[in-house]
């Protein structure tokens, strides 16, 4: 078989597992919220309503001293929300999914990138709405739409590298979704959503920017106001680990659909 | 050769094929050489390949660079000379307090940043032709420097030259690349003595702020005190009085025996006329001498206080009040003078503590060995990308060909 044979075979297998991603898009809308359409709406409100609560809390509470509160914290909570949401249905993805395993062009990733592409739409369209309604009442412009564009792009990379991993791993151990679970809530403090780096002291900085969540956000924050604090990010980083969790976590889907196919 | 052997299913993949075939009528076709087969692998073009070139790169082609390394501290003079916050500081950054300073970050971050600016290139650049510094001829094609313009040397230069502060003990570390040994040193040297040469401007203006406005203050003050000197001169020499105060005393003075001695008159008077006849004429000077006293008593009062008497009248009351204020104002102004002494005093201090220092701890060194390039972590971190690469790669591909199949 020829180098042409075989760009061609995988040239139409994309085309057929972009559809089946966009047939997973629908079946997944209509198995989480009903075919209702405010099951749609709810989609937008959860992060909208859970990234206000979050803003209006520190709004009463502290006040970072370089800018409003809500600014920082709701939008920072709806970056985080794409990590949680990923990270934690992960777990049951695949149980979930089980009987569409029986058609063979439904692979394990298609599930999962179906559900991300979901995921990240819905939060960035939040966020789309949060900025420009911000802008509406304070008239503060994001300084450079692009970073928040890449940070939010980056977040969903990294959230799926270790979805990948964790679903597998769901597979292999009883309870590791009580555990994923558990991780989202405690990594929260440190997945630099509440805090900028320089903020911290100078021996904790070194350790938060091991995090590389700690780098999405501080990307993020410099796109929407890196003119007023000075952002410690390194992309390069993020890129090893998003490359590293994508290769263990793919590696490890496939292991499991074998394992998988032999029940 | 170990790679083509562990890589060479070319003719388990032909088996198959062959065999799906039926009876095979086709004829095999004949294996091909072992190098072709082995070019055909996308690992080996993708990864392998690559890695090979980066190597023979790094081992074969890419010249020496040398490091040359420095350190300094920034510290001002600092006023805690061996208080328990000194030793402390001292403790804390590695017996670096005995320099006998406070370690001032503000100042070292400022140095650090001035150092990998481009204000700091184009300095260096004037004093050693930088552009020639990294294209000597041993440098290689890859690692010289390839252009000319100011912007693009400083983002070379940052690649070349890397500044770090160790925010605990204060130390920055100065390490600059270049392909000879004597250059590296060079080049540290010089950007050593602009940072040295900042640290003291910095110093400078620090220094001439503080002391300024001390000084000024001082000045006016000297000028409050010679014109109040003056004005008291000027009023002694017109009113041809040397103490109005004085003045005021002697005249109370006689005021006191004038009314004293009216006092006693009129008791004389009195008791007189108790055994006498009032017209009798012995009484006579007695009166006599009480109605001078009242007359010399009435003419010096207005003499001395009532304005509205004629011309001449209460001059003593007006030189008292102008020379009052006279006073006054030269003691305001002596005080003036005295504190604003003080605080210049304060200031030379003050100034003396914001007195920065940039002390060199390591000084840049000759180097023997090149460092640089990591051939070593180079290669193997471009054989570790590319093969994940590779990895996520090839899942995701045969993750496409699945749906196709």
């Amino acid at each position: 078989m020829g180098f042409r044979d075989e760009a061609a075979l995988v040239l139409r297998g994309a085309r057929m597992q972009r559809r089946v991603i966009g047939a997973l898009i629908i079946r997944e809308l209509h198995s989480r919220f009903g075919r209702h359409y405010y099951g749609y709406i709810w989609l937008f409100f959860e992060p909208l309503l859970l990234g206000s609560a979050i803003g209006l809390v520190h709004l009463l509470k502290d006040h970072p001293a370089q800018f409003g509160p809500f600014e920082f914290f709701a939008i920072g909570y709806i970056m985080y929300f794409i990590f949680r949401g990923v990270v934690n249905r992960a777990t049951v993805a695949v149980p979930s999914n089980m009987n569409l395993l029986y058609h063979r062009t439904v692979t394990l990733p298609d599930i999962f990138f179906a559900r991300h592409i979901i995921e990240t739409i819905s939060c960035s369209g939040v966020m789309l709405v949060f900025l420009l309604a911000l802008f509406a009442v304070n008239g503060e412009m994001v300084e450079d739409p692009t970073k928040i564009i890449l940070a939010l792009i980056g977040m969903t990379l990294l959230s799926q590298g270790l979805a990948f991993i964790f679903a597998a791993a769901t597979e292999f151990m009883e309870g590791m979704e009580r555990g994923v679970h558990a991780f989202t809530y405690l990594v929260l403090p440190a997945s630099g959503m509440f805090f900028l780096v320089e903020w911290l002291p100078d021996w904790l900085q070194e350790l938060a920017l091991y995090v590389p969540t700690v780098h999405l956000f501080e990307l993020m924050r410099d796109g929407q106001f890196g003119s007023r604090f000075y952002a410690h990010y390194d992309l390069f980083y993020v890129a090893v680990w998003i490359l590293v969790t994508h290769l263990l976590g793919l590696a490890a889907l496939r292991i499991t659909r074998r394992r998988l196919g032999l029940e | 050769m170990t790679i083509s052997m562990k890589l060479s299913p070319l003719i388990t993949l032909s088996e198959p094929g062959a065999s799906r075939g039926g009876e095979a009528l086709e004829p095999i076709p004949p294996p091909k050489p072992w190098l072709v087969r082995l070019l055909r692998k996308p690992f080996f073009l993708l990864v392998i390949l690559p890695s090979l070139i980066a190597a023979f790169y790094f081992y074969g082609i890419a010249a020496p660079q040398y490091v040359s390394e420095a350190r300094f501290v920034v510290h001002s003079r600092g006023n805690d000379g061996g208080g328990p916050a000194a030793a402390l500081r001292a403790a804390a950054g590695g017996g670096l307090g005995g320099l006998g300073g406070v370690m001032s970050s503000g100042e070292a971050n400022s140095i650090r940043n001035f150092l990998s600016s481009l204000d700091a290139v184009v300095q260096a650049n004037e004093k050693l032709d930088l552009i020639e510094l990294w294209r000597r001829p041993e440098a290689d094609f890859l690692a010289r420097l390839w252009f000319t313009e100011p912007e693009r040397i400083a983002r070379f230069y940052n690649h070349m030259v890397n500044v770090t502060l160790d925010p605990m003990t204060g130390v920055t570390t100065l390490r600059v690349r270049s392909f000879r040994p004597e250059d590296s040193r060079e080049l540290a040297e010089t950007l050593l003595i602009s940072a040295e040469d900042l640290v003291n401007r910095l110093s400078q203006r620090a220094r001439g702020d503080t002391l300024r406005l001390a000084q000024n203050e001082v000045e006016i003050a000297e000028r409050r005190v010679q014109e109040s000197r003056a004005a008291l001169i000027r009023f002694r020499e017109q009113e041809q009085e040397l103490d109005s105060a004085g003045a005021v005393q002697a005249a109370l003075v006689l005021r006191g025996q004038l009314e004293a001695a009216l006092a006693q008159a009129r008791a004389e008077l009195t008791e007189r006329l108790q055994f006498m006849r009032p017209d009798n004429p012995a009484l006579q000077a007695t009166r006599n001498r009480i109605e001078a006293l009242e007359r010399q008593i009435a003419a010096d009062r207005a003499r001395h206080t009532d304005t509205n008497s004629s011309l001449g009248g209460a001059v003593l009351a007006r030189q008292l009040a102008s020379y009052e204020r006279l006073m006054l104002e030269r003691e305001f102004a002596d005080r003036q003078l005295a504190s604003a002494t003080a605080s210049l005093e304060m200031a030379r201090v003050e100034a003396q503590r914001q007195q920065l220092y940039l002390s060199r701890i390591v000084q840049p060194n000759l180097a023997v060995y090149p460092l640089y390039p990591r051939s070593f972590t180079n290669t193997a971190s471009i054989f570790l990308g590319l093969a994940i690469a590779y990895g996520i790669g090839w899942l995701l591909i045969v993750g496409m060909r699945e749906h196709a199949a």
